[in-house]
């Protein structure tokens, strides 16, 4: 195992070395299109309205990701207004006693710290062939942070569950353009109690800004994204799962696997829950030219509920692999950064790929699980180079 | 075929130049005959005029490039991306983009069922569409958006004014 700041030296030193200037100008001189967004710095803009920002790759170098460097996904408006001393949580449905709860009831229940990896169910969804409609995500529509807040299940405790009670549905404050159905979605009862379960009002240390869902989030540890509603305004415990389009039609996955381009009923899904086993490659970038000699491949991985046990780096287009050093950060439901030093003969045209392995005996498939939607896209991840 | 050369290649400028000019005002300032009132001359000439048209692009080139002082200065958040024309641009753009931006379209790549759901589902979530434009509008989509058209770029944001921790 490598210390935190030799593992970051060795980044720099690649990053510098390996040809990873270009992103380095485009973050030191914004595009001729750069577009303003208070608070986002170097962003991939997916869109403005709603705001859709993707991390670069580039700064997967990090095990928590800086807060203007987390992604963001929003499905419609943000709230126009937020008040956070007229903010009021209801708490309602399967409950012994209805409750109400403001920023400052939730404050004096007890704190719970969580570093979760969060991934957009429709992360990668551009590189899925036949393509399919949605936000073109590329690798980018995943972060890590620390969430704090208090657990969900004390707060449910407060109003008292009824054993009627197996689903637990959130609303947010999202502005509904349109006919567009509101965001509402639902968890079973069973990870809502999850000791881990939180209503993060924190992330990194700080109060949760307006792109992540101040004053108040659910944070769903590693389940995808749309489980973990922003800025949250209702809890109401269910006898049933939510019904509404974000439950189904969307965020569902068919049941067996299918060939690219079929259509899917939708008696034949289920919704989605936790995350894949994935890697991605943040350096070298694809398409750089490096020189011949010591090059750090380097990256993230992780995989959901389960724990990342190996990756595995291919620099022959994958006739042969090898193991890449885990860094020694690591939280349950968090990303593990990893490195592998490769040594860089001839010259030529190299493609790198990086495969997970996760505690459940997962491993990264070699072409990705089509689906109508672009969900969960994991296949083994590739950049190509050329060395001189 | 040079004065055809020619204008096509002035009209793509012109094109360029109105979707460049909220982020570029320099662009503005370059001027270049129109092909209609260009005289028409011998091929020599024509060479001439394309050498100078290549010289004009080469600088409006730069001019757009991030070394560029007008295009290191941010693009207000109104200055999104515009439809492609056609018959129904307008149409597109008072059915879809009174709930998101273009952007949203811009970077889909889809085959014309595809379009058709996309289309149907939206009507229903409250996008104004004409029976009448129905088709026309899924042709305008699904010709300037299919799936073998190149990706769309999309731009990086410039948010340090107002940094986080």
């Amino acid at each position: 195992m490598k210390s935190r700041r030799d593992f970051l030296k060795r980044i720099s030193a690649a990053a510098l070395a390996a040809g990873t200037a270009p992103s380095i100008l485009t973050w030191a001189f914004p595009q001729a299109q750069s577009v303003d967004v208070p608070g986002e710095d170097g962003m991939i803009l997916r869109s403005f309205r709603f705001v859709d920002l993707e991390t670069p790759v580039e700064y997967f170098n990090s095990w928590l990701t800086p807060v203007p460097h987390f992604f963001v996904r929003n499905h419609m408006h943000e709230p126009s207004e937020l008040d956070p001393g007229d903010w009021r949580l209801a708490l309602g449905g399967e409950v012994d006693k209805p409750i109400t709860l403001n920023l400052a009831d939730l404050s004096k229940i007890e704190t719970h710290s969580v570093v979760n990896t969060l991934e957009c169910a429709g992360n990668g969804r551009s590189l899925q062939r036949p393509q399919v409609p949605g936000v073109q995500w590329g690798k980018g529509a995943v972060s890590t942070a620390r969430f704090s807040g208090p657990r969900l299940r004390d707060v449910l405790q407060r109003a008292g569950v009824k054993p009627t009670g197996k689903h637990v549905m959130f609303r947010g404050l999202d502005e509904v353009p349109g006919k567009v159905p509101p965001f509402i979605r639902s968890i079973p009862i069973e990870k809502a109690l999850d000791t881990d379960t939180l209503i993060a009002t924190h992330m990194n240390g700080s109060p949760l800004t307006k792109h992540h869902g101040f004053p108040a989030r659910a944070l769903v540890p590693g389940w995808i994204g749309a489980a973990s509603c922003k800025w949250l305004t209702e809890i109401k415990v269910l006898e049933a799962e939510f019904v509404g389009n974000f439950m189904s039609p969307a965020y569902r996955f068919p049941n067996q696997p299918v060939q690219p381009g079929d259509a899917v009923k939708p008696e034949d899904t289920h919704p989605l829950t936790a995350l894949n086993v994935k890697s991605v490659i943040a350096g070298p970038s694809d398409g750089a030219s490096l020189k011949a000699g010591k090059v750090l491949v380097h990256g993230a991985a992780w995989a959901g509920e389960a724990d990342i046990t190996k990756v595995e780096i291919s620099t022959d287009g994958g006739s042969t692999w090898n193991s890449a050093i885990l860094d020694h950060e690591q939280s349950h439901y968090a990303w593990r950064l990893w490195s592998y030093d490769w040594k860089a003969g001839k010259t030529g045209d190299y493609t790198i790929l990086s495969k997970a392995t996760d505690s459940q005996g997962r491993t990264q498939p070699s072409t990705p699980a089509w689906n109508p939607s672009g969900y969960l896209y994991n296949a083994v991840d590739q950049v190509k180079i050329h060395v001189s | 075929m040079f004065p055809n050369v020619f204008r096509k290649a002035q009209q793509r400028f012109e094109r360029a130049r109105i979707e460049a000019a909220p982020q570029c005002p320099a662009l503005s300032k370059i001027v270049i005959p129109t092909g209609a009132s260009y005289p028409r001359r011998g091929c020599e000439a024509e060479w001439r005029d394309l050498l100078f048209l290549a010289r004009t692009l080469t600088a409006v080139a730069l001019l757009a490039s991030p070394f560029s002082a007008q295009a290191q200065k941010p693009a207000t958040a109104s200055a999104t991306a515009d439809l492609p024309p056609g018959a129904m641009q307008a149409k597109a753009a008072t059915a879809c983009l009174e709930c998101h931006e273009a952007r949203i379209i811009l970077q889909q790549r889809l085959s014309k069922p595809a379009w058709t759901k996309e289309v149907d589902k939206m009507t229903k979530w409250g996008a104004v569409v004409d029976p009448s434009d129905h088709d026309a509008l899924i042709d305008y989509l699904s010709t300037n958006f299919s799936p073998d058209k190149p990706a769309y770029e999309p731009p990086r944001t410039s948010g340090s004014t107002k940094k986080s921790k």
